[in-house]
């Protein structure tokens, strides 16, 4: 059967790629050496690093590297682990089907009939791994899995500020599955002071976008020093060095210029006459004035500094050493937008016509000066910086070449982890059930709160709330049930209810932080398209009042839409940024254990056997990280304490100092889910002898 | 689940009994074997292919002079040969056990096998499976063995033999050749271990 032949193929690679990998996984994973066939050696614990650097010609391989690429590019997170949870998938769905295919029991022709239900089967399958996101995992993330969240973020201020030992907790554990065990926390060290000194009050995620994007220009790698050179300069260090230095004092102000300066007479489609040696030493004087004349109007106007992204001609250059004036040639376009971004300053259009008139654009500087690295040399440039991040540079130092670059490529994943972190998840799932009626949601929505008990955690770096938090959930559901109890009296208007509702709720996050909230578009859509009276305006003020300042973690948004023919509850919330959990598999336990709960109150059989087999494969992570463990702290036992604890409502006991990003591992979730939707699609498998190519769809190798 | 076939059928599946276990668990060691090796490979520089071996349909592997390589017909013994008792001595003697264990009446209560090197394939499982317990088991009874179950296999791996060396010396390749002789001489073990049962 074509289905399953696919899936045992691709079962087969990624059994191959999981015993790489899985030997780096987690904080005790050792190096692997992979050998390039240009004989070049890569010694690496980076998952994307090690599989980018295969020779894979199998359509499948090349596909799964793919789905794993892409995924790093968006959260810097997670190869080994998508690569392990696959390979599991594959192995669990693979016996699902072994059970009926490769039975032991002798005799039993496969008959068409047989054929065919196998057939539908897969189908069903592979429908059910699809709507599990949307049906089940969102609903366990938002009412079963959010209560063990821990916030990164300092609940006693107001923004959202960073909590200094979690930032450092999170980013030691990314770095210690990633760089070598000798490097790793220097490394974690120096991002952490990186970023406490390029953050200002109101820094938010634009903080981390600025940075992520810019993140090659905001770095300078240096060879041939030892790792602890590293360290980070403030301002920007740029890739160039000086084609004139004129050391000067005082203000110095900037000039960025992205033409020549010296004016030229032949410009295209258009010819330049000259009919004798006169007319030409003519010309070339007038051109030599011309030029003067523009240096010194920037020398007037106190340009130090002329920042040019092409090369400039000899007589520039000559005339700006005579007034003092540095330059710096070939600039990149990346470095002068990210300069752009940090100053505002734009590229000056220099006045052709008369040189009387004033440069506009400049900008000021705190400093302009060499930097000498080894044996190169740099300009260091002290920026004033109009946005919230104040620049910094890192410098990294290490022996080869190579470790700087892992280096650097592990500072950008962790940068890309950070950026996903502030954002928040949203959850959009869908609940099919006929006893929710308008009366009764918000009361089972009240008492799924109540009921949850927000463990106490011990660990002091971790701040957190709880009791802030639940008086103002508290206050929200009594809006939330006061509103319908009203609305419920005049049944013909319940779907009307539900706008209002979402409006109210908006309200008050609006009210509450107008700048730091994201607001959700389906909700936004909806608010402008209902009018509002007055007196819910007047509600939602008093309950302003008492909602104080701590924001409200879940912005739920309850959306009972009953339609006729089928009662389906649509639900959107959304996991607030800065979720985080401990490491060492405590995401994949709890998911573990609660999709387990669920599927037990499941009725359709094929979404159990999907729950069944992602609650299994789930487990296959934690087990790969403890792997080495003997004792107490083997996976069995952290396994059993972890279940029994929940089971008892106790907070669970975490042997592992560290932290990881919910919303990275919910990520990789939905990605390893999609990327195994698409290996059951295939249907025939075609290779094609052509080398890989990186940036073209590679699916067109697989036939569909 | 959508067809009502489907529960009929289900219900009529059972649970591997040990013996389907053993031989679970022994391809699954295999399996993980020959991934564990394929990655070292590619680490070392060979290149992953798209196609499969036409013996034993693992991936094949390529390496840097173009030489298509696969792991398991190359590096591991095949599964199938271990009960082949033309191939193997040990696949003989437990043949020769079965055919006693047939025409015994008792058949002794066994322990636990020792977990020896895969076990042979489902075709072979019932009887290779049954002869394995009955050597762990206590020790069969000291009766001479069957004259016609030995001097059967004898015929057989005379047999064997003699195609064998038919092939061999009209033999080309290389590869064929010395496992030619591999079987050759495992059939004259066997015909060595025959004989010593005989005595």
């Amino acid at each position: 059967m074509a289905v399953p032949a696919s899936v045992k193929t691709a079962l087969r690679v990624a059994q191959v790629l999981e015993s790489i990998v899985s030997r780096c996984l987690g904080p005790d994973g050792r190096q692997v050496l992979c050998t390039k066939p240009t004989g070049e050696v890569l010694l690496s614990r980076d998952g994307g690093r090690l599989l980018a650097a295969l020779r894979l010609e199998h359509p499948i391989a090349r596909m799964i590297v793919a789905c794993v690429s892409s995924h790093l590019k968006q959260t810097g997170d997670g190869a080994k682990t998508f690569i392990i949870f696959l390979c599991h998938l594959l192995r669990g769905l693979h016996a699902i089907t072994g059970k009926e295919k490769d039975s032991l029991s002798i005799g039993t022709m496969q008959t068409l009939e047989r054929h065919w239900k196998d057939s539908c089967q897969w189908k069903f399958i592979s429908q059910a791994l699809l709507t599990f996101q949307t049906q089940i995992l969102d609903y366990t993330m938002d009412h079963c899995l959010s209560k063990h969240f821990l916030s990164i973020f300092s609940p006693s201020a107001k923004d959202k500020t960073l909590c200094g030992g979690s930032l450092e907790l999170l980013l030691g554990a990314y770095f210690c599955g990633r760089v070598g065990r000798n490097n790793h926390k220097f490394i974690s060290q120096l991002m952490c002071d990186y970023f406490f000194k390029c953050m200002t009050y109101e820094s938010g995620v634009e903080l981390f976008e600025l940075v992520d994007d810019c993140f090659v220009e905001l770095n300078v790698g240096v060879t041939g020093l030892p790792v602890s050179d590293s360290r980070i300069v403030d301002g920007l260090v740029l890739h160039r060095d000086f084609s004139v230095y004129c050391p000067a004092e005082g203000d110095i102000r900037m000039v960025i210029v992205k033409e020549i300066i010296q004016p030229l007479f032949s410009t295209s489609r258009s010819e330049f006459m000259l009919n004798s040696e006169a007319q030409f030493q003519t010309s070339q004087f007038w051109i030599i004035e011309k030029t003067k004349a523009i240096m010194t109007q920037l020398h007037s106007q106190n340009v130090k500094l002329l920042l040019s992204s092409v090369k400039q001609p000899d007589l520039v250059i000559y005339y700006a050493r005579l007034s003092g004036i540095s330059v710096v040639e070939c600039l990149s376009s990346e470095e002068i937008s990210l300069i752009w971004r940090i100053i505002g300053l734009t590229p000056c259009e220099l006045p052709q016509t008369s040189s009387q008139c004033e440069i506009s654009n400049t900008a000021l500087v705190k400093f302009c000066k060499p930097l000498i690295l080894r044996s190169k040399r740099y300009v260091h440039l002290g920026l004033i910086s109009t946005c919230t991040f104040i620049p910094h540079s890192i410098v990294l130092c290490g022996p080869v070449l190579g470790l700087v670059e892992q280096h650097e490529s592990a500072l950008h994943g962790a940068l890309k982890m950070l950026r996903q972190l502030y954002i928040d998840l949203d959850l959009n799932y869908v609940i099919q059930a006929s006893d929710q009626n308008g009366r009764s949601n918000p009361l089972t929505y009240k008492n799924s709160q109540k009921s949850n008990q927000l463990p106490e955690i011990s660990n002091d770096s971790i701040l957190r709330s709880h009791q802030n938090i639940v008086k103002s959930k508290d206050v929200c559901e009594n809006l939330v049930v006061s509103d319908v109890e009203l609305e419920a009296n005049i049944p013909c208007s319940i779907p009307e209810v539900a706008p209002r509702d979402t409006f109210q709720t908006n309200k008050a996050q609006r009210c509450l932080s107008p700048e730091k909230n994201k607001i959700m578009d389906d909700s936004e859509l909806l608010a402008n398209s209902t009018d509002k009276s007055t007196t819910e305006n007047t509600r939602i003020e008093i309950s302003y009042e008492n909602l104080q300042v701590t924001e409200i973690p879940r912005k739920g948004n309850l959306l009972p839409l009953r339609s006729k023919s089928l009662d389906i509850c649509y639900h959107s919330s959304s996991v607030p940024a800065g979720c985080v959990l401990p490491v060492g598999g405590s995401f994949e336990i709890l998911l573990h254990y609660y999709l387990l709960n669920y599927a037990k109150k499941c009725q359709q059989s094929e979404e159990t056997i999907v729950i069944t087999l992602i609650a299994n494969a789930l487990l296959s992570i934690p087990q790969t990280l403890y792997k080495s463990k003997k004792g107490n702290n083997s996976f069995p036992q952290i396994y059993l304490s972890s279940v029994h604890a929940l089971q008892t409502h106790q907070p669970m006991v975490n042997s592992q100092v560290g932290l990881e990003s919910v919303t990275g591992k919910y990520q990789l979730l939905t990605s390893v889910l999609q990327c195994l939707a698409k290996i059951l699609t295939i249907d025939l498998i075609i290779s094609v002898r052509r080398p890989p190519q990186k940036n073209c769809d590679q699916d067109s190798e697989d036939e569909l | 689940m959508a067809l009502n076939g489907a529960e009929i059928d289900d219900l009529s599946w059972e649970p591997p009994t040990e013996a389907e276990t053993k031989v679970l668990q022994a391809r699954r060691e295999r399996q993980d074997r020959i991934s564990r090796l394929m990655g070292d490979y590619l680490l070392r520089g060979y290149r992953m292919l798209g196609e499969t071996c036409a013996d034993c349909g693992t991936i094949l592997l390529q390496d840097k002079q173009r030489k298509i390589y696969c792991v398991a017909c190359q590096e591991l013994d095949s599964d199938v040969d271990k009960d082949n008792p033309a191939l193997n001595a040990q696949a003989a003697l437990s043949q020769a056990r079965e055919h006693q264990l047939a025409s015994a009446t008792e058949l002794p209560l066994s322990s636990r096998p020792t977990p020896q090197p895969p076990v042979p394939r489902p075709e072979h499982c019932e009887g290779a499976a049954a002869g394995l317990k009955a050597a762990q088991g206590p020790p069969p009874p000291a009766a001479p063995p069957n004259a016609d179950v030995v001097s059967c296999t004898q015929e057989a791996l005379l047999q064997k033999l003699t195609w064998a060396s038919n092939e061999l010396s009209c033999s080309t390749s290389l590869e064929t050749s010395i496992q030619l002789c591999g079987l050759i001489r495992a059939c004259a073990d066997a015909l060595g271990s025959l004989k010593q049962l005989q005595h």
